[in-house]
């Protein structure tokens, strides 16, 4: 009997613990937290909007700074 | 960054080398050459070593450290204290290179490295954490990105792990005793070693999973929701399995049974994980046709499905009376390592490689399908052989005459075998002339890499 009350304590904690975890998103925050791997990239960010009609915040990355892109091979 | 994308390439080639070489020394015994160095109980941990943290251990550093800039939209933390991780895990892999042939070991499977070895891994596995979590504590967005969750995960998880298994009494600089005796020392390996496969080889998968996924096909991930969700899930769950290593041991009972139960278990995140990534090609599955990247990564999420419905049938106690000890298991560690490891890395590697070198794609794309169908290829070949291996072995070995003795001796079992060591072999082959148009294809890529536009794609990287 103990081993079921163990066992359905622990599914509630992992439930209570991802819904805590979602506690503060919305729909729209979730669907803007999925278009982030896009968001470093004006080019790729506008064809995903043209694909999913979905709106992705894409920033400029910063300016480049001597040494960044330096080939050590 | 750029340094561990070749240093991938260059583990990959080096490691599979040493797994198609041991597989030759099934199949032809004189391969050991005679010489204490090169026997196979030597180069099989040296195999293991090279391709988990030298492949696919410098393939998690250059895929977190890709990720995490793009998804916090900051460059690292420290380029210093990256380097310093590149040079210090270089060294950690040339460590093992160098002592295991030696025959330095602690014999303890995935962490065979000794003493003084384990103890720099664990500092630069320091410095990995700080750069990489100093990084997302720095971040421009408001939201950690999922994938960076899974990555955060395998760091502070394979860091539990490797100080806890290793804890042990020195009594030189490559000699020690472990801390542990008897079950509890068994107990403690197992809980590392399954671990080992679920968090250096699945957890930090995962987190790239969630990035390459999504920006090879051009979609957001399915479901972000069911991602969190599989988070929870898979780190909650993964971390009991190791009982599953010891059935019918001197392991208590209990903890038997609760790996298996866990085990199962966890084939719900593990599918649900899946699903989430497959099912972000929704709407785009025509590319599939045209685009050899895609279908690494697609085929990698089909047999990390595979591999992830097998595991939990395997521990099933009854079903492990049959399979342990037998190549059936060498088969599944070879389902995930070949068709879920080396393939999402090559999907990732294939991704990265001319963003990080400045140039619009890779040299040549039907060298990236080539090589495709030659990974497939000697993957089913490789696990098709050993179920039928293990299979066989498992009945021979349990197979009773009427007064109760054995019907067939080892070496009759053994013998039995041979046909599938030739066809594991092969696949062997197959999967490294793979590798090694992926090492001339990155090379003739770097080779040519354009300074001006490296600068411009790698403002973050």
């Amino acid at each position: 009997m103990i081993e079921i009350a163990l066992n359905i304590l622990a599914a509630a904690s992992l439930w209570l613990g991802v819904e805590y975890c979602l506690r503060s998103h919305s729909a729209q925050s979730l669907d803007d937290a999925s278009l982030m791997p896009f968001a470093d990239d004006p080019e790729v960010a506008r064809r995903v909007e043209q694909a999913t009609g979905k709106t992705v915040k894409a920033v400029a990355p910063p300016a480049p700074k001597p040494g960044w892109g330096h080939l050590e091979l | 960054m750029r340094q561990f994308v070749v240093a991938t390439v260059i583990w990959g080639v080096v490691g599979m080398a040493m797994g198609v070489w041991i597989a030759s020394q099934l199949v032809w015994p004189q391969m050991n050459l005679d010489l204490p160095w090169t026997t196979f109980g030597r180069l099989r941990p040296l195999h293991t070593s090279l391709v988990i943290f030298g492949f696919a251990g410098s393939a998690q550093f250059a895929a977190s450290y890709y990720a995490v800039q793009r998804t916090c939209q900051v460059r690292l933390f420290s380029d210093t204290l990256a380097a310093f991780t590149f040079w210090g895990w270089q060294s950690v892999i040339v460590i093992m290179l160098i002592s295991l042939p030696l025959g330095y070991t602690t014999t303890k499977e995935y962490a065979e490295i000794e003493f003084s070895g384990a103890v720099w891994m664990t500092v630069v596995w320091v410095a990995y954490a700080i750069v990489f979590f100093t990084t997302v504590v720095q971040r421009k967005t408001k939201h950690i990105y999922v994938g960076n969750w899974f990555f955060g995960a395998f760091i502070v998880v394979i860091a539990m792990l490797h100080v806890v298994n290793h804890l042990s009494i020195p009594v030189g600089w490559f000699k020690s005793y472990p801390v542990y005796s008897g079950a509890t020392d068994a107990m403690v390996q197992w809980w590392y070693g399954h671990n080992a496969v679920g968090f250096f080889l699945t957890t930090g998968f995962l987190g790239m999973m969630y990035y390459f996924v999504p920006k090879q096909v051009g979609r957001p991930v399915y479901s972000y929701r069911l991602s969190i969700v599989h988070f929870w899930a898979l780190i909650t769950l993964y971390i009991w399995a190791g009982p599953h290593h010891l059935h019918y041991t001197a392991l208590p009972d209990w903890a038997q049974s609760l790996g298996m139960a866990m085990s199962l278990i966890l084939l719900a995140p593990s599918w649900g994980g899946m699903i989430n990534g497959m099912m972000t090609l929704s709407g785009a599955w025509h590319k599939l046709r045209t685009d050899p990247i895609l279908r690494f990564l697609v085929l990698s999420l089909a047999f990390y499905g595979m591999s992830t419905f097998e595991g939990p049938m395997m521990a099933i106690k009854t079903v492990n009376a049959l399979s342990h000890y037998t190549d059936w298991t060498i088969g599944h560690v070879h389902a995930g390592a070949l068709g879920w490891v080396a393939m999402i890395t090559f999907g990732a590697t294939y991704h990265m490689v001319p963003k990080v070198f400045g140039r619009e794609q890779m040299h040549s794309t039907p060298l990236i399908n080539l090589h495709f169908w030659l990974a497939t290829i000697g993957t089913v070949l490789y696990i098709a052989s050993m179920w039928v291996n293990g299979i066989t072995q498992g009945l021979m070995w349990r197979a009773i005459n009427d007064d109760g003795t054995l019907t067939y001796s080892f070496v009759e079992a053994l013998q039995a075998s041979h046909p599938g060591f030739v066809v594991r072999f092969a696949g062997g082959v197959f999967f490294l002339s793979g590798m090694l148009l992926m090492a001339y294809n990155v090379w003739r890529t770097v080779r040519v890499g354009d300074v001006a536009m490296a600068e411009r794609e790698a403002q973050i990287a």
